[in-house]
């Protein structure tokens, strides 16, 4: 159940911004389009009451430590408590533009333009990944897309820092994130299974849908138990006509992406981004 | 790390590796001390660098509590402990060892930090997380002199068993953040691996951890060197010593009396990949067999002469280093992975091919199965280039 809180309500709380429009709300936060007396354009996240203070303020360290291009930019994050309630808000970057799956409805993209745009998204995992952070959810409505199509990675609710311990619960283990972008370990793994390979899983799926047109593994109706059973054992992606009418590389690089086991996807965010930049003219 | 042939040493043969380095066969050297003080350790390591060798120093925790009066002498001795009271070191002991690693690194000067790690055993996620934390402080070391740091990752005999035992172990460690590979795979204790599915497995766990676009060593690869090359390592470490033809923990452990001393010595010969008694068993083939099978090196004049001269061992053991190192240079010469693992198929192949020549024009069986490796050495190759296509092409892109 999203956390919703209507403009008025949001307005009439925080008066030093503007608010222009209510944003997709999470489970933990409504979000919304502001815009600051100096006249910047930003994304306010008011943060639901009882949401486990730690978790935001991991959120808040991933994000500080981050300053790329491709991954959102945090701008202020409050947490207060008076005796008449508290004030908790997270403070971002507007990304002006559309969410990833609104471009997705025009897939699949020519592949130039998918070069162009997954080698920058994936310069900002590479970004996430040297500050030894997992995004964990990674999906079109996390990627917000600029007008001049630079992509840029958003909501780090759920990024986990490996050298820290995580705050998931053990009965959780790996499965955090959205089933439909779940890499195989987020379904059968533990937490210690989860690593930055599991962001290229997601990653990948995103990249085949751009360049196909369809989900790789998720379809209409398809229950949980499904959809692991797809996500862990099948490669049938690989039969669709229209990937298979990609060139050899290209059906190479999403293939190893899509790999069921870590060992066998690109070890790292960057390494991609410099394959997908040599397969532009492919 | 330099592309080519490293030489692996660390009892008795420093000299040798030198003398191979000063004809141009080896580009680095791995000091792995079996019996070797550190104080000789960073006089023959100074010489190494001076011949433009690179030098690396592998600390060997593979049997951690092992030791003897020379291994003592190097700090890290310290903190060899059981692999039970290592897994419980806390923060100062970590760090003590980390200093002990840095003293040791900076004594030798070496080219890069291999870390310290146990053998990774199937089934042991308690040996993952230590093999984390040893990694982490070599890492420590790394960053303080500014050198690269490579994860020692040696798969012991129940990890190496089966795909389905070593897998998990791969996802695991070609997740590690480190700066390359320093790769070991124990086999069956044979004199040289026999095992055509093995063999595959140690060569697709090369390929897997070369896609990861960091060098690999394939440590211990003794006549295997060709194989780890045409798998993707960037590197492969030779000895003379049958102990360093393959990882075998059984290195670490007290020495038996006694031994081959008496035995006559064998001529490496690069047409048959392996070994034949000189002159024992080459007296036995006929001019144009013996033609065939003498593949000559700076060292094998005695061999070569007519009539055959007495051999000493010590250049036998020079000749199989020269072998390898000629034909290592030569199949790197050629191209990348894909073509060297060609390469190898067709070297292997002549092998075979001349071994059968052998049994049927002479009936003569080989010593200590010498000719019964080589054919499943080429159809483990073959399957790897046939089912590991996608990985070669990958390879090539990064």
């Amino acid at each position: 159940m999203p956390f919703v809180v209507s403009i008025a309500d949001a307005q009439a709380r925080f008066p030093q911004y503007t608010f222009l429009a209510a944003l997709t709300p999470s489970e933990q936060k409504a979000a919304f389009h502001v815009r600051d007396a100096a006249g910047r354009h930003l994304c306010l996240k008011v943060i639901a009451p009882g949401y486990d203070v730690r978790r935001v303020e991991r959120e808040i360290q991933a994000m500080q430590a981050l300053q790329h291009p491709n991954v959102v930019r945090l701008v202020e994050y409050t947490f207060s408590a008076t005796g008449t309630g508290t004030t908790h808000y997270i403070l971002e970057e507007f990304v002006d533009g559309d969410d990833l799956s609104v471009h997705l409805t025009g897939a699949p993209w020519a592949r130039p333009r998918a070069s162009r745009f997954f080698a920058a998204m994936a310069d900002g995992l590479a970004a996430i990944a040297e500050k030894d952070l997992v995004h964990r959810d990674l999906k079109p409505s996390n990627v917000r897309v600029r007008a001049n199509e630079v992509p840029v990675i958003i909501d780090f609710g759920l990024a986990r820092h490996l050298q820290l311990t995580d705050l998931t619960t053990t009965a959780q283990g790996a499965r955090i994130g959205t089933p439909a972008y779940f890499a195989p370990e987020q379904f059968t793994g533990t937490r210690h299974d989860v690593d930055h390979r599991t962001d290229l899983f997601a990653f990948g799926v995103l990249a085949y849908q751009a360049l196909v047109g369809l989900h790789p593994f998720s379809r209409l109706g398809m229950d949980y138990a499904q959809l692991q059973t797809e996500v862990c054992a099948s490669v049938a992606f690989k039969q669709d006509a229209t990937f298979k009418a990609l060139p050899p590389m290209w059906q190479l690089i999403v293939g190893k992406l899509l790999a069921k086991s870590r060992a066998e996807r690109p070890t790292n965010a960057a390494q991609v981004a410099s394959i997908l930049r040599k397969l532009e003219t492919v | 790390m330099k592309r080519g042939i490293w030489h692996q040493l660390g009892d008795k043969n420093q000299i040798m590796a030198q003398e191979q380095i000063e004809t141009g066969n080896g580009v680095g050297v791995i000091l792995s001390p079996r019996d070797l003080a550190l104080e000789k350790a960073t006089e023959y390591a100074a010489v190494y660098r001076e011949l433009e060798a690179e030098v690396l120093w592998d600390p060997q925790f593979y049997l951690p509590e092992f030791s003897n009066d020379n291994l003592d002498t190097y700090p890290t001795s310290d903190h060899r402990v059981s692999i039970s009271d290592l897994a419980k070191f806390d923060a100062a002991q970590l760090g003590k060892l980390r200093d002990a690693l840095q003293s040791v690194s900076q004594a030798l000067q070496v080219d890069a930090i291999l870390a310290p790690a146990v053998i990774y055993q199937a089934g042991h996620a308690d040996l993952l997380r230590l093999n984390e934390r040893l990694l982490a402080i070599a890492r420590e070391v790394g960053a303080a002199l500014g050198k690269p740091t490579y994860a020692t990752v040696v798969f012991g005999r129940s990890a190496t068993s089966s795909d389905q035992t070593l897998g998990p172990l791969l996802e695991h460690v070609t997740g590690l953040p480190s700066d390359g590979w320093y790769f070991g795979f124990e086999f069956e204790p044979e004199r040289v691996p026999t095992d055509r599915a093995t063999v595959k497995r140690c060569c697709t766990t090369t390929l897997a951890l070369a896609c990861t676009g960091r060098p690999v060593m394939h440590a211990f690869a003794g006549l295997m060197a060709p194989l780890g090359l045409g798998s993707g390592a960037t590197a492969a470490a030779i000895g003379h010593s049958q102990n360093l033809w393959r990882f075998s923990p059984e290195r670490w452990q007290p020495s038996e009396p006694g031994g081959g001393g008496g035995a006559p010595p064998r001529f490496f010969s690069r047409s048959l990949w392996g070994t034949i008694v000189h002159p024992d068993e080459l007296v036995q083939l006929d001019a144009a067999l013996r033609g065939r099978v003498i593949t000559p090196s700076a060292f094998s004049g005695s061999v070569t002469a007519n009539p055959p001269q007495p051999w000493s061992k010590w250049d036998a053991h020079k000749h199989l280093l020269a072998i390898i190192g000629a034909e290592a240079a030569r199949l790197i010469g050629t191209g990348g992975a894909k073509v060297i693992a060609t390469g190898v198929v067709q070297l292997l192949k002549d092998a075979v091919a001349l071994h059968a020549d052998i049994r049927k024009q002479t009936g003569l069986i080989l010593k200590d199965g010498t000719s019964v490796y080589q054919d499943p050495w080429r159809i483990a190759m073959e399957e790897v280039l046939r089912d590991n296509d996608g990985d070669y092409k990958y390879l090539e892109l990064l």
